[in-house]
């Protein structure tokens, strides 16, 4: 069941150009120029019910300005959105009851107050009974593990426990689906780790639909099934993670430590990435080469040690964002 | 419909009770706030002590309804700035990119995002302005009139401010036609209206619209007029309803930003 349908959607912005100096800025006062940014371009796609979606693309890309007009923040200048069947322009109210966001940029908590009575004020938000808001903290607390924290003010919080808290926040009233910007923007590995089990749990338990947008590619890889990917306000892919990796990975890298030195500089379909002498790191290219033909290039006999990998997620990525600009 | 109001007063309420919560978190700071400030109404009010004791009537008004003018002038500015801080910085919201939170919580935007702070030394312009009404002559008819009045005077103030700084959707340096226009409301509103000639008066009772929120009041406490007592909350209710209607046709122009931001 489709959750989400957007289709053809395009957002412009006026930016006024300046010249440097106190000469630009006086030109701009008598004559401003001014310059149209796409930053949104004829995008379609749609999300069904319990998918965690990957929404990814370099900075400027686009990626903020979508969810924004996804979530009523940002009108669009062509194209419609349908969120539950809602239209975000016309039915705002409605819709926010049925989604939850999170900017990792942007905190929505009162810094002053605990966690347990920022989770009561959104309660009252999203008008839920006082009773119905305290056992749902409860279950939250048990869930999420918020012992910890979950009496401390949110200003004596870490980076980490702010997130966790931002995002429980915004669970309060159950929404259907939950758009997360960037939720673990500087954040350390541990934590990043944290907020991955919890979005895995709430997608489990709660059935939420998760539209996240992500430069982690950790995030992207360990939560995602689906990726779409936006460049220049433009949708240069939109596939399953599983065919992401099988269609772009005609590369694979070999790593081997050898005895002797090979030389394999003229060879097709090898790169090399790497040579300290005895340690090689190649790049074969599959549709010109087999694995196994390279490594009959090293010589078994010759190899030491070998490591075979896929090429990282995050090569791949940056390889899509590049030949499509 | 009512459900829908209640929730919203609830989320009101809520919100002003944690602001004042947070102000209390340093007792120090926040009773001197709210006295320092009574302390520097007084000192204004020694002025006109010192003027009535030279002359007996200033542009129309006794020493005793420039008492009453003050009383209403502080508690206007007073009921704005403690319940609707906001709206004297919506500028900063709107250009900042600050509306993204209240534009995703299914509450009115306007009013969660003018409520969302107070200023704790408007306590002391309310506390300071229902002494002064006390001491201009008490009953209890005026006083029900004073509170009427200095609701209906910060929400026409509130609306007005609302309105200028909702410019910034059009144009980048509306918070500077909005700070102008917040010192002439707050600096007419202490003088008498008989003072003022020609276009200013006109003025006054139209773009500033003190004549409205201040002098019409003093003249219906002094002596009840119910044509004036309905202008004042005709008035405040158009205003209300302008400040909305601008509000919202600008809010379609928003374009947000990626700035970092914390609620503090």
């Amino acid at each position: 069941m489709k959750i989400i349908e957007v289709n053809n959607l395009s957002k412009t912005f006026k930016v006024k150009i300046k010249e440097k100096g106190l000469k630009g800025s006086l030109k701009s006062i008598i004559n401003p120029k001014y310059k149209i940014v796409n930053a949104v371009n004829n995008v379609s796609f749609s999300v069904d019910k319990g998918e965690i979606i990957a929404f990814i693309g370099p900075n400027g890309a686009g990626k903020s300005t979508t969810i924004k007009m996804m979530t009523s923040i940002l009108y669009p200048d062509e194209g419609n959105i349908k969120i539950l069947g809602l239209d975000p322009a016309k039915d705002r109210k409605k819709l926010a009851y049925e989604i939850g966001t999170v900017f990792g940029q942007k905190e929505q908590l009162w810094t002053h107050l605990t966690p347990y009575d920022n989770f009561k004020f959104f309660g009252a938000i999203y008008d839920i009974p006082e009773k119905a808001v305290e056992k749902k903290i409860e279950e939250f607390r048990v869930l999420f593990e918020l012992d910890k924290f979950i009496n401390t003010p949110v200003r004596n919080l870490s980076l980490g426990q702010r997130i966790i808290c931002e995002i429980v926040a915004s669970l309060i009233h159950e929404p259907k689906i939950l758009f997360l910007d960037e939720p673990t923007i500087g954040l350390d590995p541990v934590v990043k780790e944290n907020i991955r089990t919890l979005i895995k749990r709430m997608n489990k338990e709660y059935k939420t639909t998760i539209f996240l947008t992500s430069h982690d590619v950790g995030d992207i890889e360990k939560l995602c099934k689906r990726v779409i990917i936006i460049n220049n306000g433009q949708l240069v892919l939109d596939d399953t993670m599983e065919n992401l990796k099988y269609h772009y990975l005609n590369q694979k890298i070999v790593e081997a430590k050898m005895k002797e030195k090979v030389n394999l500089d003229d060879e097709v379909g090898i790169t090399i990435l790497k040579d300290k002498g005895y340690n090689l790191k190649i790049e074969v290219d599959t549709t010109k080469r087999s694995v196994a033909d390279a490594i009959r290039l090293l010589n078994p006999d010759n190899i030491i040690d070998i490591n075979i990998s896929n090429v990282p997620l995050e090569n791949i990525i940056s390889d899509i964002y590049r030949n499509k600009e | 419909m009512l459900m829908e109001v209640k929730n919203q007063i609830k989320v009101n309420y809520l919100s002003f009770k944690y602001c004042i919560m947070r102000e209390m978190l340093n007792k120090a700071t926040f009773i001197s706030n709210v006295l320092f400030m009574i302390l520097n109404n007084s000192f204004m009010i020694v002025q006109w002590i010192v003027l009535y004791s030279l002359k007996d009537n200033v542009g129309g008004y006794t020493f005793k309804q420039v008492l009453l003018l003050w009383a209403l002038a502080s508690g206007v500015y007073g009921v704005a700035h403690l319940f609707f801080k906001k709206s004297f910085h919506l500028s900063e919201v709107i250009n900042n990119g600050k509306l993204d939170a209240y534009i995703v919580q299914p509450k009115n935007i306007l009013l969660s995002v003018i409520t969302s702070d107070i200023e704790v030394s408007a306590i002391g312009d309310v506390l300071f302005s229902i002494i002064v009404f006390c001491v201009s002559g008490f009953t209890i008819k005026r006083f029900i009139l004073f509170i009427i009045f200095i609701i209906t005077g910060g929400l026409i103030l509130t609306s007005v401010t609302v309105i200028l700084n909702s410019l910034s959707f059009w144009f980048n340096n509306a918070d500077m036609i909005a700070d102008v226009g917040d010192s002439l409301m707050t600096s007419f509103s202490t003088y008498p209206d008989g003072i003022f000639k020609g276009l200013t008066k006109v003025l006054l009772f139209t773009l500033i619209p003190v004549g409205i929120s201040n002098y019409i009041p003093v003249k219906v406490i002094t002596e009840f007029n119910i044509n004036l007592f309905v202008i004042n909350i005709v008035v405040c209710i158009f205003l209300i309803l302008l400040s909305n209607i601008i509000f919202y046709s600008g809010l379609k122009r928003y374009s947000s930003t990626n700035l970092m931001s914390a609620r503090i």
